[in-house]
C-alpha cells in the first residue's frame, strides 16, 4: 500500500519555530515584546531568543530525521514482499546518546537563564509606585512626599515615569485577580487580592508604551489597557509639579452646572480633590460603593486615554474627543461590558441624563487638569 | 472478573437462595436493540459508547471553538457578547479535555486493553457500565447549563475569588464546579477498574515487561488518574461550599489566599495534560511498529519514560504560575524540574523515529495520523521547553504563544494519536476498514487547518495577543493572522466534516457489501487483539492466549528459517482464533445506569432546591441497593454455574488453555 504522494511537504512545518521568530522580530503591534525597550525586557527577550534558538536548532534536526526516515524508508513497489526489515529491538548506545544530549542541553538553559529568575525579582534603584487593579481599570499611586503613603497622585490606567528610572512596583488587586503587563518594558506580574507583589519597570527611551491585564478578570477582561507614559527627567518634574495642584472649583456657567450634577451622581465612585467635601462621599461602614472605587478624575485632562485605556482623550491634532466621552457618560455599558447592578464597571446614565446635562458634564470634566505631558 | 467468582457464594451463604428479590425488577437479558446498549456491561460495547458520546461533544467544543475563532476574525468583532464569549471559551476547553480528549482515551482503554492483555472483559463489568453513565451524566449536567441562565464563565481553571459568588453570580460556575465532580467519579471508576484490570487479568506469560507499550500508557494514566483527581475534587469541593453554603475558602476578606486554588488546580492540572497525552502516545507505540515492520524502538526504555513522565507530571505544576508572585525560589525550582521533563519525552520521540528506521513504511491513515503526532507534537514540546524557562515564560504566559502550544501538544499530540487510533483498530471494533481515501483527505485537510489555525497563533502570542481577550483593535496588529487562525479553524471543521462522511459512507458501504469484511489481522499486526475475529466477538477470547514474549502475535506469523533469515511462516486471519466459542459472560444490569441518574439530580438539587437532591439520593441509594443484592452473573441465562471461567473455557474444550494455545497457536512452517 505505498503512498503516491510525498509526504514531505507538511514536513516543513515543523521549522515553525524558525518561522515564527523571524516573522515576530519583523512585527510592529504596540505590545511587542520582541522589541524591547527597558533592560528588563531586554533581558527577557534575550533570554527567549536563546531558548527560541535552541528549540529551532532541535526542531530542524527532527524534521529533517523525520523527513529522511519517510522518504528512504518508504515502502515501495519494487521491494520485495517478502523480505521482512531487521527486527531491531534497539540499540543502548543509541539511547543512551540521545538521553543525554538533551540533558546536557537542558543543564546549559538552566545554567543560563535560572540567575535571571532573581534578577527580575531584584528591588530595582527608583521609586516605587503604588499599583492596583480592579474591575476593569488600574490605579497608579504615588508618595511624593515619601511620608510612606501612597496619596499624593492618584492617577487611573497610565502610569507615568521618567526614562531610565528602574521604578519599583507594589502591586495589589481589590478584587479578583489580574496581571500587570506592559510587554517593551518587563514582562507580567499577578495583582492577587490580599497580598502585595513586588515587580519593577523601566524605559531606556521616552514614549508611550502599551499594556493589558492579562489574568482572565471576568467580563470586561479585553478592555482594562495600561498605559506607561515615559518622559525625560524635566517633563516628569513638571508632570508631578501640576499632579500636585489641586482641581479648580468651577466657579460659574456651564461648568458650575457641570459640578453640581458630578457631585450630585458622580461622587458616589468618583474622586476630585479640590477641597470641597461635597465632591467626596465618606466611607461608610459596609458600603460597597464609595468615592475611590472609580478612577480619580482631579486631573482627567492630563491623560492620553479613559474608560480603561479604551479611548483616546484626544485626536490627532490635540482636540479633546468630547464624542466618545459624551457616550461614555451616557452610556459606558455599551461601549464597555459592564455589570453594574452587582458593582462591576460603570452603570449607564441614560436615564438619568439629559443632553444638556451630558454637555455641561464634558464641559466641567474639561477644567479638570491640563494637557498631557506628551513624551518628544 | 476475580470478584464475578466470589459474590454468587456469598449471597448463596446469607439467603440460600441464589436468585435474590429485587422487587419489581428482573434482570436484563443479552438483547438486541437499544437495551442491549443501555443495560450492557460488555467492555466493547462501553468502549464505542465512550467514543460516539466523545465524538458528539468533540463536534460541540469545535463548534463552540468556532464561534470564538469567528469573533476573534477581525478586530473588534461582534459575533459574540463579552459574555457569551467567556461562556465559550471556558465550554471550549472543559468540553474538551473532560468530555472529549480523557473519555475518547477512555474508549480505547475499554475497548483495546482487555483484549491486548487476553482477558474476556475488565474486572468490574458493572461497574465499568457505571462509569460510561456517570460520564454521560456529567456531559448532559454540564451542557444543561446553557439553556437554565448560561454556561460558566470563569475559565476552566477557574481561578479564585473569580468563580465566588461575588464576581460569578449565575449558576454557571455552579454546573462547572459539581458537573466537574460527577465527571471525576466516573473516571476515578473507570480508573479503579483498569488498574485491576491490567494488574490482575493478563493473559498467562504476559509480564509487565511484555505488555503492548499501548496498555502500559493506559495503566500510567490510571495512577495519575487516581492520585490527581482527588486533588481537583477537594478544590471543587471548596468551591462549591463557597458558592453553595457561604464558606469562606476562597474569600479574602476573611483571610483566604487565592493562590490556594491555583496550586489544587495545577497539582491535578498538570497530571492531567500526561493523563491527556499518554494515551496517544501508546498508541503510536502500536501503530508506528505494525506500518514499519520492525518492533519497537527500545521497548524498555519508551515505558520507562512514560513511566518516568507520570511521575516527574507531578513536580512541575506550578509552572502554570510563574507569574503568581509565589516567589523566585519556587519559581526557579519548577523551571528546572519542567525543563527536565523535556527528557524523557524527547527520548520517545527519537526512539519513534528510530523504530522507523531501517523499516518499510506502509502509508495507511494511521500511519500517517501517527507520524503527524511525532511531528507536531515535537513543536509543543519545544515551545514548552520555552515556557519552562521561567524568566521568559513572564512574556509568554496568559498569551496566545501558550494557546499555540498547548493546542500543539493536545490537538498535534493528543487528538493526531487519538485519530490513528480510530482508523487503526476502527475493523477490529467494526469488522471494515474506514475509507482510506476518504481518510487521506481527513488527515490532509486535519494537518492544514491544524497548522493554519495554531501555527499563527505563536507569531500572535509574541506579538503581544493576551489570551482569553473577547476583543482586540485595529491598532494592536493582530488582524492577518488572526484571519489565518480563523479560515484553519473552518478547514478544521471540513476535515471533521469528511471523517463523519467517512464513518457513514463505509458504514453502508459494508452494511450493502461494497466495503468488504475484514479478517481477524487486517494490518499484519503484533499484538493479541489481531489474535481474534474482527469485529471482536462477543466474548473475545475462545481460550487465554499464552504469551512468552513482546509482540507474541506477530512471533506466531514470522520466524527464522534453516537459514536464519526472516520469514513469514503464516498469515494472521488463518491463525488466528475462530471466535466460536461461547464461554459465560457477565449479566447486563440495571443498576449503573439507574445510579447514574441520581446523580446530575442531586447536582441540580444543590443549585436549586434541596428536594430535588432528596430525590437524586433515593435513585442513588436505591440503585447501590438493588446493585448488592444483584449477582455479576445472573444464574438464570445460560450456562449459570456461577463460576467465572478466566482459566477454563467452558463446552467442548475440555483441556488447558495452555494446551490449546500451543497446538493451536504456534503452527511452525
Amino acid at each position: 500500500m505505498a503512498s503516491t504522494r510525498s509526504p514531505i511537504r507538511r514536513r516543513f512545518l515543523i521549522g515553525l519555530p524558525a518561522l515564527v521568530i523571524l516573522l515576530a522580530s519583523c512585527a510592529d503591534g504596540r505590545l511587542d515584546a520582541t522589541d524591547p525597550k527597558g533592560v528588563n525586557a531586554e533581558a527577557i527577550w534575550s533570554v527567549n531568543r536563546l531558548s527560541g534558538w535552541m528549540a529551532t536548532v532541535v526542531g530542524i534536526f527532527v524534521a529533517v530525521a523525520v523527513v529522511f526516515v519517510v522518504v528512504k524508508f518508504r515502502e515501495r513497489d519494487t521491494d520485495d514482499p517478502d523480505e521482512v526489515p531487521e527486527q531491531i529491538h534497539g540499540n543502548k548506545k543509541a539511547e543512551l546518546t540521545w538521553t543525554l544530549i538533551p540533558v546536557g542541553m537542558l543543564v546549559f538553559l538552566a545554567v543560563a537563564t535560572l540567575p535571571k529568575v532573581f534578577d527580575l525579582n531584584e528591588e530595582g534603584a527608583g521609586r516605587t509606585i503604588k499599583v492596583e487593579g480592579q474591575q476593569w481599570w488600574w490605579q497608579f499611586s504615588y508618595d511624593i512626599d515619601d511620608d510612606g503613603e501612597y496619596d499624593d497622585i492618584i492617577t487611573a490606567n497610565e502610569i507615568v515615569i521618567p526614562v531610565g528610572e528602574e521604578v519599583n512596583l507594589e502591586i495589589h488587586s481589590n478584587d479578583v485577580i489580574h496581571s500587570f503587563w506592559v510587554p517593551q518594558l518587563n514582562g507580567k506580574r499577578d495583582a492577587v487580592p490580599g497580598r502585595v507583589h513586588p515587580w519593577k519597570i523601566s524605559s531606556t527611551e521616552p514614549g508611550i508604551y502599551y499594556g493589558e491585564c492579562t489574568e482572565f478578570c471576568g467580563l470586561s477582561h479585553a478592555n482594562m489597557q495600561i498605559r506607561a507614559v515615559v518622559l525625560e527627567q524635566s517633563d516628569f518634574d513638571e508632570w508631578v509639579r501640576r499632579q500636585l495642584e489641586p482641581a479648580p472649583l468651577a466657579a460659574s456657567g456651564d461648568a458650575a452646572e457641570g459640578a453640581a450634577l458630578f457631585a450630585a451622581n458622580c461622587v458616589t465612585c468618583h474622586v476630585i480633590n479640590n477641597g470641597d467635601p461635597a465632591y467626596r462621599v465618606a466611607a461608610e461602614n459596609g458600603a460597597v460603593l464609595q468615592s475611590g472605587v472609580a478612577p480619580n478624575l482631579t486631573h482627567l485632562m492630563s491623560r492620553t486615554s479613559f474608560a480603561g485605556a479604551l479611548f483616546e482623550m484626544y485626536d490627532d491634532d490635540g482636540n479633546l474627543n468630547v464624542a466618545d466621552l459624551r457616550e461614555w457618560i451616557r452610556n459606558a455599558p455599551a461601549l464597555k461590558p459592564a455589570n453594574a447592578e452587582n458593582q462591576q464597571g460603570m452603570p449607564s446614565f441614560e436615564e438619568k441624563l439629559n443632553e444638556e446635562d451630558l454637555d455641561n458634564l464634558v464641559t466641567f470634566l474639561q477644567t479638570l487638569g491640563n494637557p498631557p505631558i506628551l513624551p518628544d | 472478573m476475580a470478584l464475578t467468582e466470589e459474590r454468587p457464594e456469598v449471597l448463596e451463604l446469607e439467603s440460600g437462595d441464589t436468585t435474590p428479590d429485587v422487587g419489581g425488577f428482573g434482570r436484563p437479558s443479552h438483547g438486541t436493540g437499544w437495551k442491549a446498549w443501555v443495560f450492557t456491561v460488555d467492555h466493547k460495547k462501553i468502549g464505542i459508547m465512550y467514543g460516539a458520546v466523545a465524538m458528539f461533544w468533540f463536534f460541540c467544543g469545535g463548534l463552540e471553538a468556532l464561534l470564538v475563532r469567528a469573533q476573534l476574525f477581525t478586530p473588534n468583532g461582534t459575533v459574540l457578547t463579552a459574555e457569551q464569549y467567556n461562556q465559550l471559551f471556558t465550554m471550549h476547553a472543559v468540553t474538551m479535555v473532560f468530555l472529549v480528549i480523557m473519555p475518547l482515551a477512555a474508549a480505547f482503554a475499554n475497548y483495546i486493553v482487555p483484549l491486548q492483555i487476553g482477558a474476556r472483559d475488565v474486572a468490574f463489568p458493572r461497574m465499568n457500565a457505571l462509569g460510561l453513565w456517570i460520564f454521560v451524566a456529567a456531559g448532559i449536567f454540564i451542557n444543561l447549563s446553557w439553556f437554565v441562565g448560561g454556561a460558566p464563565d470563569g475559565g476552566w481553571f477557574a481561578y479564585a475569588p473569580n468563580t465566588g459568588v461575588a464576581f460569578s453570580p449565575g449558576h454557571g460556575m455552579d454546573f462547572y464546579a459539581i458537573g466537574l465532580q460527577i465527571a471525576g467519579i466516573a473516571s476515578l471508576i473507570g480508573s479503579i477498574n483498569l488498574t485491576v484490570t491490567i494488574l490482575n487479568m493478563r493473559a498467562p506469560g504476559m509480564t509487565l515487561m511484555r505488555m503492548p507499550v499501548f496498555t502500559w500508557m493506559i495503566l500510567v494514566v490510571q495512577f495519575l488518574l487516581v492520585f490527581s483527581l482527588p486533588v481537583i475534587t477537594v478544590a471543587l469541593v471548596l468551591l462549591s461550599f463557597d458558592r453553595t453554603f457561604d464558606a469562606n475558602f476562597f474569600n479574602v476578606s476573611m483571610g483566604a489566599d487565592p493562590l490556594l486554588w491555583q496550586h489544587l488546580f495545577w497539582i491535578f492540572g498538570h497530571p492531567e495534560v500526561y493523563i491527556l497525552i499518554l494515551p496517544s502516545f501508546g498508541i503510536v507505540s502500536e501503530t508506528l511498529p505494525v506500518f514499519s515492520r520492525k518492533p519497537l524502538f527500545g521497548y524498555g526504555v519508551i515505558v520507562i519514560s512514560g513511566a518516568a513522565i507520570g511521575f516527574m507530571g507531578w513536580g512541575v505544576w506550578a509552572h502554570h504560575m510563574f507569574v503568581s508572585g509565589m516567589g523566585p525560589v519556587s519559581v526557579a525550582a519548577f523551571s528546572a524540574t519542567t525543563m527536565f521533563i523535556a527528557v524523557p519525552t524527547g527520548v520517545k520521540i527519537l526512539n519513534w523515529i528510530a523504530t522507523m528506521w531501517g523499516g518499510r513504511l506502509r502509508f495507511t491513515v494511521p500511519m500517517m495520523f501517527s507520524i503527524s503526532l511525532v511531528s507536531m507534537f515535537t513543536i509543543g514540546g519545544l515551545s514548552g521547553v520555552m515556557h519552562s524557562v521561567a524568566a521568559g515564560d513572564t512574556q509568554q504566559t496568559d498569551t496566545y504563544f501558550i494557546v499555540a502550544h498547548f493546542h500543539y501538544v493536545l490537538f498535534g499530540g493528543a487528538l493526531m494519536g487519538l485519530f490513528a487510533g480510530m482508523y487503526y483498530w476502527w475493523p477490529k471494533a467494526f469488522g471494515y476498514k474506514l475509507n482510506e481515501t476518504l481518510g487521506r483527505w481527513h488527515f490532509w485537510l486535519v494537518l492544514i487547518g491544524f497548522n493554519m489555525t495554531f501555527g499563527p497563533m505563536h507569531i500572535l502570542g509574541l506579538q503581544g495577543m493576551a489570551r482569553r481577550h473577547s476583543r482586540y483593535g485595529p491598532e494592536d496588529g493582530f488582524d492577518f493572522w488572526n484571519a489565518v487562525a480563523t479560515i484553519g479553524a473552518f478547514i478544521i471543521l471540513i476535515a471533521m466534516l469528511v471523517m463523519a462522511v467517512n464513518v457513514v459512507r463505509s458504514w453502508t458501504g459494508y452494511r450493502k457489501g461494497r466495503v468488504p469484511q475484514e479478517g481477524a489481522d487486517p494490518w499484519d499486526g503484533r499484538t493479541l487483539e489481531w489474535a481474534i475475529p474482527s469485529p471482536t466477538p462477543e466474548h473475545n477470547f475462545d481460550y487465554i492466549p499464552v504469551v512468552t514474549d513482546v509482540d507474541d502475535f506477530w512471533h506466531k506469523k514470522y520466524q527464522r528459517d534453516e537459514s536464519g533469515k526472516l520469514r513469514k511462516v503464516a498469515d494472521g486471519n488463518d491463525i488466528a482464533q475462530k471466535g466460536d466459542q461461547h464461554p459465560h459472560l457477565p449479566s447486563p444490569s440495571y443498576w449503573p445506569v439507574v445510579l447514574a441518574a441520581g446523580l446530575p439530580l442531586i447536582g441540580l438539587g444543590l443549585i436549586y432546591n434541596l428536594w430535588i437532591t432528596g430525590f437524586g439520593l433515593v435513585l442513588l441509594v436505591g440503585a447501590m441497593y438493588g446493585w448488592s443484592l444483584e449477582p455479576a452473573t445472573d444464574p438464570d441465562a445460560g450456562h449459570g454455574d456461577g463460576h467465572d471461567d478466566h482459566h477454563e473455557p467452558d463446552g467442548d474444550d475440555d483441556g488447558s488453555s495452555e494446551v490449546a494455545a500451543e497446538t493451536e497457536e504456534a503452527p511452525v512452517g
